[in-house]
């Protein structure tokens, strides 16, 4: 009997293969593992804004999650070995969403949904003061997410991929290699100053003089 | 006080400030001002503060329901004093929209119940719309995220802030509800203080969602600010479109095309009815009917494949631009509304068959989080939460803008104020703007879709107001001429209607919370803005 051919390692060999070659196959216990990881995810549910609307609707009607087996949303971090975290992070809640990751049982795996949640998306300016850019800074992720909202079909295809990094047993997820002290001062000269208001009201309460009209196509 | 009396007084052209007059008062006059307007049944709709070189302006905007007649009131804090008189006992809304002020500008307000950050975490040392403030280093997020989860494991966030631990009867407690709950309906937290299983009182805390649009759209122009406002209330982002564009429409005195206003009303009440179904289907998935979730979905998708046509997007809309849209509807569009009509008129049927007369949904929701008409001129609540307690305020009809005068329809009401009530409110809002929808099918007018626009927004003060599908947005730019707002005050309705909701708790099963909550439709990025 000849060695089934995972021992030679090749972790799509369960994906692809089927019905295996032989009468016995051997696999590595940690393979199987993963295969079953991969096609029973759990996310938790999680949302924080309007990413959050779109995954609601990737796990409701038409899009329906649940095809792909990773419909089981579920409150608890404490049952769930995926977090999607839908929206912007703001500052308050960073401490809630660290709380939430370490919560949840290993193996665990982490979609970073839409621009928010990967850098900072359209919320992020020079010298912000509200949120984190991305979520890669306080916990490793699997799958970034493209999109302001990325449609349900873009989760779907992240959730996909996430499962074959699952099942390649290469799911560890990365941090950001921004450093922590890259504390170079960055601020934009788009910041106003503070106009007087007498100034204010004499402009406002004289009569405007015409101006020249030069009416552009806005 | 008569207000003509005043330091400065001005009529002004509501048609084009929003507002019918504007008063500055001294400081220690304004609450009895504010009394005046209590007793004429107006309430405080927004409560804001600009700063000035030589002064804050803390301005104070009154209304009535009905027929609007807007006023401005203002009061002048030198920046040495940095104090003012709080109007939190004459008008509950004021407590939050002065902590809001506390927490963005670091003025005291004098007389003020609890006097806290509301936005930002109780640790923050910034005071971020002062004009002073230009920005944090690169790099400040990760290393203030990682001091708050520092802070955190301390206990500094979980401090209980109920004040009456000691005294309160035996056996209570204190419970979290939140900021990471499946019914929040996103990132809300709310202590609740509980005796077993009934609720003493309950504190909305909020911030966990702030993304700092107001200060955003002060470093950036007049056009790249649509974007805040398609995500400010992501879920009726067209509504926030239409505030914004009459608000700069309105100062820089151009008028769209006919083509465009109907288009514009045909966008913002579909995307109303979308508003209402997810929230049908997140309510009823609260109370722990898992089906309606499913059917709303369904309903909402078709919805969303109409809007998709002419928007190119699913949710975060940017559709209007001043004076005109981004892009034309395509003339297939038109057909796929009418067809879906018909058929979500029976789904709507079956709604009513399947919720509205279910004796179970009945039995949990009636009677259950009532709010006076009192409480609610109050609080400052709006739109269908206000509706519901039998009060007829629409600002489509009250302060007609665009369209709306020429159109049918009727604004529902219902008469117990409790959480039944605002369901049927809601439902019965989503046939009225069918009815609209229907009503403007035929009748798009050829034309242009964009109008020639002057460069700048003129100086001066400017207040627009819509009727969004959580209530009143409104919006209160201080303009300075140039390229980008000098200040934008975005009053949010769901930020006064959550406020309300600690009349609402007491008395309530912990069970029953959801449900209140999921009665007032809350938008949390909305609120925390």
């Amino acid at each position: 009997m000849t060695p089934g051919p995972s021992l030679q390692h090749d972790p799509k060999y369960l994906d692809t293969q089927s019905p295996a070659p032989g009468v016995a196959n051997l696999f590595r216990v940690e393979d199987v593992l993963n295969l079953a990881r991969a096609h029973s995810l759990w996310p938790l549910t999680f949302g924080l804004a309007c990413c959050a609307i779109e995954l609601m609707a990737g796990g409701a009607s038409r899009f329906d999650l649940d095809r792909f087996g990773f419909g089981v949303f579920r409150p608890s971090p404490r049952q769930a070995d995926l977090m999607i975290v839908a929206g912007t992070i703001s500052r308050k809640m960073v401490p809630c969403i660290k709380t939430l990751y370490d919560q949840m049982p290993a193996p665990k795996y982490v979609i970073a949904l839409g621009g928010c949640a990967t850098a900072g998306g359209p919320f992020k300016y020079p010298g912000q003061y509200g949120i984190l850019e991305g979520i890669d800074k306080i916990i490793p992720v699997n799958v970034y997410v493209p999109g302001c909202p990325p449609r349900p079909e873009a989760l779907i295809a992240g959730i996909l991929e996430l499962q074959k990094q699952i099942k390649s047993g290469n799911a560890k997820g990365v941090m950001s290699p921004a450093a922590v002290d890259d504390a170079q001062d960055a601020r934009p000269a788009e910041y106003k100053n503070a106009m007087s208001r007498a100034e204010h009201r004499k402009l406002l309460l004289t009569p405007p003089t015409p101006a020249p009209a030069a009416p552009t196509q806005g | 006080m008569p207000l003509a009396e005043t330091q400065e007084f001005l009529e002004k052209d509501p048609k084009k400030f929003g507002v019918g007059s504007e008063a500055v008062v001294s400081p220690d006059r304004i609450a009895e001002v504010a009394r005046d307007y209590r007793k004429q049944n107006y309430f405080l709709e927004c409560l804001t503060a600009v700063d000035f070189a030589e002064c804050f302006e803390v301005v104070y905007h009154f209304n009535r329901w009905g027929a609007s007649e807007r006023t401005c009131v203002k009061i002048l804090v030198p920046k040495d004093v940095n104090q003012a008189p709080s109007l939190a006992s004459i008008y509950k809304s004021a407590d939050w929209f002065e902590r809001e002020i506390y927490d963005m500008f670091g003025i005291i307000f004098a007389g003020h119940p609890d006097l806290k950050r509301i936005l930002l975490p109780e640790s923050a040392e910034i005071f971020p719309l002062l004009k002073s403030f230009k920005g944090e280093p690169k790099g400040a997020d990760v290393v203030q995220s990682l001091k708050l989860i520092e802070e955190d494991a301390r206990g500094f966030g979980a401090r209980l802030q109920g004040a009456g631990l000691e005294e309160a009867p035996t056996g209570d407690y204190y419970l979290n509800l939140g900021p990471q709950h499946p019914s929040t309906h996103g990132v809300l937290r709310v202590l609740l203080h509980l005796d077993g299983e009934r609720v003493l009182s309950g504190e909305p805390i909020i911030g966990y969602s702030h993304r700092h649009h107001e200060k955003m759209m002060e470093i950036q122009n007049y056009l790249a600010c649509w974007p805040n406002f398609g995500r400010m209330d992501y879920v009726g982002a067209m509504s926030y479109n239409f505030g914004y564009a009459l608000l700069v429409e309105k100062a820089m005195g151009i008028r769209p095309s006919p083509r465009v206003e109907h288009i514009r009303v045909l966008t913002t009440e579909l995307n109303r009815i979308t508003s209402h179904l997810l929230w049908m289907g997140t309510f009823l998935l609260d109370l722990g009917a898992f089906t309606p979730f499913f059917y709303c979905f369904d309903d909402r998708e078709q919805i969303l494949d109409i809007l998709e046509m002419a928007t190119g997007e699913r949710l975060t809309y940017d559709y209007f631009r001043f004076g005109g849209l981004d892009r034309d509807v395509p003339p297939e569009l038109v057909p796929a509304t009418k067809a879906f009509i018909p058929g979500f008129k029976k789904r709507l049927k079956d709604y009513h068959g399947l919720v509205t007369k279910n004796v179970i949904f009945e039995k949990r929701t009636r009677g259950l989080g009532v709010l006076t008409k009192d409480q609610a001129l109050s609080y400052g609540v709006t739109g269908p939460a206000l509706r519901a307690c039998g009060v007829r305020a629409d600002l489509r009809r009250d302060e007609p803008y665009s369209i709306y005068p020429a159109l049918d329809f009727d604004i529902p009401t219902a008469k117990d104020g409790d959480v039944y009530s605002r369901y049927l409110v809601r439902m019965k809002e989503i046939e009225e703007s069918l009815k609209i929808v229907s009503q403007i099918l035929d009748k798009i007018p050829a034309g242009e879709i964009k109008t020639k626009t002057p460069k700048n927004v003129p100086r001066g003060e400017y207040y627009s107001a819509v009727e969004a599908a959580r209530g009143v947005f409104s919006l209160y730019l201080v303009s300075d001429g140039s390229l980008n707002p000098y200040r934008l005050k975005a009053r949010t309705p769901s930020f006064s209607n959550l406020s309300a909701i600690v009349e609402m708790l007491p008395g309530c099963l912990v069970s029953d919370v959801v449900a209140v909550l999921g009665s007032l439709d809350i938008v949390l990025p909305e609120i925390d803005r």
